[in-house]
């Protein structure tokens, strides 16, 4: 009996020798895509006019088996073709060599050497079975609620192959709670996973749980709760030592710094050595402000972080002050202690008046324009004198600041400046000034 | 729909003077991201697929090709997400969570599916109650707040988030049930994470954030209490993250990045300051993003692009109305006009 014709035989085995060596993948991939049509190739180099008569029977056929044409035709005329495809021994033409992409590197794929390929392909395929079985495996286990070692040993496994998946690290906590393991070595093995993860949040949600556990079973044993957190801010060093602005771990920290008290425990010691390793650091001179303006020892309760608060220490205001100073000296242009000078400006209900002169060591402005060049070493001591002179009342050098800042200083931001500038016509008021506020503030009352 | 990166490389041709959209590239781009099973960055990114369908339908409906992916099969992979509990996971067979929730919330409202999950989702019994369709998912969302602080958490074991209480109110006000949930607490929780910079952070005194700024003011926005917000600090601080290059950062002294033109050019938008940026080098820098060939948008030029950045980019520059796309809706990241068809014709028109 005729085999049935709706389905092509095997591709006939390449001749095996000899072993042909290619550079890369994709010059192996296109030269077995050359060779699978020789008939298209030949008809393409001699012109399908100058054929023989047999020639040109077999390219038809090729080209009828390339395109699939073949496939619409009665069977018996598939019988036929596939006949002569046989006796002809015509190749079947594989399909055209797609692009390979690229891998988890950003290599192309295609310029993988074979062997390298074949490596490649296996990794993938290993992986991809694994991480799919064990994951099956878990979810078994979870749906049979089972809490059991080999629930840590599973789990541990599933992270160390993908550490952002929040079901398993959420069935990993309820299992150790479950079963009391101990919470001290968890941890341990939770840095080293936060170490090669910098970007995981999952991880420090878990090391959280983990932690208020830690502090309910250790209770009012103040030298244990003083050890607890010294390893976790030795371990935060760590941490900030590969990346000093994650913001992770940052927020962790202030969850810490509150459920451990450690607001005088060296927190503003800690920030200070960050900022000393790198001044633009903003993260640092967040947390700076966080443990400065939120310490219950002197802050008022619920004051928020953009209010006046009168309980802060005149002493701890000025000190904060001459920090915020020293590092605009050292990089001028440096945003962050500008934002935090007037932050604390703010909390302290000081007016911003107070640090013209030393603002004015960044900017020298000729009295009256056009006599000479103006020098400004940091737009934003510039834009801090705009408000400052605003809140004494000196409109017209106000202005030129702003006008300086849009035109020269700052012009990716023209339109801002020209706010301000208008801002400053309509009511008097540069951005936050104390004499600003009461003139909007007069305004909304009726007066 | 996966987030597998490549293969393209964003801007590695060189562009014409006119830089140009390449639509059709995107489109082909993201149509072609479901069809890479065989990858193995497939399958590690399963806990984003959901997640991934909401980037990549959006892109497709602002690039005006809504019907780039089949309805239908849309439709059925979400629902097939749905856990026991209402809420939806990344993909079928997982857990539920809000992140995916909201997705799952956004996809079908973007597809006009909410009948089907009416008719076709998981049917919920609590206490006593029998719950179905949106208000299955609703109850589900509800459980997640904490009704002693406002915020949401991600899943029943607890983190807390602004961007999860965004994430919250974005999905219930879609469904119609924002009753569900204490708004007012919502909001004072959001109020105490503003800071001295005028910022806001993940939690009351973290580190101001421009992806947590454009969720508190999204929840500020649905809220109906944007006028909470100190708008001249805070938009003096996001207009500081526009960079010479013309791209936008998310911190102080960080990189630039394509995704932080949403976030940050979003926020300005909230607040009626997206004039104080120039607009015009950040489309220029958006589009040196792409890989005008094999599609797709990448974080910075020369890197690997994905749809995530994809997303995002083209976001970007519908908020800066670019020529020939959807317009985008600030608040919510989806087209106008598909808010428009589920939230009311006067939706939008005090923005």
């Amino acid at each position: 009996m005729a085999p049935k014709g709706s389905k092509a035989p095997k591709a006939r085995p390449k001749p095996p020798d000899p072993p042909k060596e290619y550079p890369t993948i994709a010059d192996e991939l296109l030269a077995a895509y050359q060779e699978s049509r020789p008939y298209q190739t030949l008809a393409a180099s001699k012109g399908i006019q100058n054929l023989t008569a047999n020639e040109k029977a077999c390219y038809a056929h090729a080209v009828f088996l390339e395109t699939g044409a073949w496939r619409s035709w009665p069977a018996a005329t598939q019988n036929e073709f596939w006949k002569t495809i046989q006796s002809e021994k015509i190749p079947i033409p594989l399909p055209k060599p797609q692009d390979l992409g690229r891998d988890t590197r950003g290599i192309e794929v295609g310029k993988y050497t074979p062997a390298e390929f074949k490596l490649y392909l296996r990794r993938e395929r290993e992986i991809e079975g694994l991480l799919g079985k064990t994951m099956g495996y878990l979810r078994a286990i979870m749906a049979a609620k089972e809490h059991s070692p080999r629930v840590l040993e599973l789990t541990e496994h599933i992270i160390s192959m993908n550490a952002a998946h929040y079901t398993v690290w959420l069935y990993r906590s309820q299992t150790l709670l479950a079963l009391n393991s101990s919470i001290p070595a968890e941890l341990e093995w939770v840095n080293n996973v936060a170490l090669d993860n910098q970007k995981n949040y999952q991880i420090w949600h878990h090391r959280q749980i983990l932690v208020e556990h830690l502090v309910q079973d250790v209770g009012s044993d103040e030298g244990k709760l003083r050890e607890l957190g010294k390893s976790e801010v030795a371990f935060m060093k760590e941490m900030f030592d590969e990346d000093a602005k994650n913001y992770h771990v940052w927020s962790y920290r202030q969850w810490l710094v509150r459920k451990l008290d450690l607001w005088q425990k060296g927190e503003i010691e800690d920030c200070e050595r960050l900022l000393r390793e790198d001044v633009r650091n903003n993260s640092a001179w967040a947390h700076r402000f966080f443990v400065v303006f939120s310490n219950p020892r002197y802050c008022t309760e619920g004051s928020k972080a953009t209010e006046f608060d009168g309980g802060i220490p005149d002493e701890i205001l000025d000190r904060e002050i001459e920090f915020s100073k020293a590092a605009c000296f050292e990089a001028p242009q440096n945003q962050s202690p500008w934002n935090y000078l007037r932050g604390v400006l703010k909390k302290g209900g000081r007016k911003l008046v107070s640090l013209e002169c030393f603002a004015g060591e960044f900017v020298k402005i000729p009295e009256k324009e056009g006599e000479g060049e103006e020098d400004v070493k940091s737009s934003h001591a510039l834009d801090f004198l705009a408000d400052a002179w605003a809140e004494k009342g000196e409109r017209e050098k106000a202005d030129r600041a702003l006008r300086l800042l849009g035109d020269k200083y700052d012009r990716i931001r023209k339109n801002y400046w020209d706010w301000r500038r208008a801002l400053l016509k309509s009511d008097g008021g540069g951005l936050g000034g104390i004499e600003g506020q009461f003139v909007v503030g007069a305004k909304l009352f009726g007066h | 729909m996966a987030l597998v990166s490549g293969p393209g490389r964003a801007g590695s041709s060189v562009l014409p003077d006119e830089l140009q959209l390449a639509i059709q590239a995107h489109v082909k781009y993201i149509q072609s991201l479901d069809t890479r099973r065989d990858e193995l960055e497939y399958w590690l990114t399963e806990h984003l697929r959901l997640n991934g369908l909401y980037w990549g339908l959006t892109a497709l409906h602002l690039l005006n090709r809504p019907s780039a992916l089949p309805r239908q099969e849309t439709i059925d992979f979400v629902l097939s997400c749905q856990a026991e509990n209402g809420g939806f996971g990344a993909a079928p067979g997982h857990d539920a969570h809000l992140l995916s929730t909201v997705s799952g919330v956004q996809i079908l409202g973007m597809v006009d599916g909410f009948e089907e999950l009416e008719k076709r989702g998981k049917v919920v019994k609590v206490g006593g109650g029998e719950y179905r369709g949106k208000e299955a998912v609703g109850r589900y969302l509800a459980g997640l707040q904490n009704r002693e602080t406002g915020t949401f958490t991600g899943d029943e074991w607890g983190e807390e988030d602004t961007r999860f209480l965004y994430a919250g109110l974005n999905a219930l006000s879609l469904l119609g049930l924002l009753e569900l949930v204490d708004v007012d607490l919502a909001v004072d929780y959001i109020v105490s994470c503003a800071n001295f910079d005028g910022g806001y952070g993940v939690s009351p005194g973290a580190e101001s954030h421009s992806g947590q700024i454009f969720a508190c003011l999204a929840a500020l926005s649905i809220a109906g209490r944007i006028d909470t917000v100190d708008k001249d600090k805070l938009g003096q601080w996001l207009s500081e993250r526009q960079v010479d290059a013309g791209g936008l950062n998310g911190r102080p002294e960080k990189m630039e990045d394509v995704c932080y033109s949403w976030w940050v050019a979003s926020s300005l938008t909230m607040i009626g300051r997206l004039h104080w940026i120039d607009g015009a080098k950040l489309s220029a820098f958006i589009l040196k993003c792409q890989d005008p060939e094999g599609g797709g948008f990448a974080d910075r030029p020369g890197d690997m692009v994905d749809v995530f950045h994809t997303c995002f980019g083209i976001a970007g520059l519908s908020l800066l109305d670019f020529e020939g796309l959807e317009e985008v809706d600030a608040v919510y990241c989806m087209p106008k006009k598909v808010l428009e068809r589920i939230l009311g014709p006067r939706y939008g028109e005090n923005d």
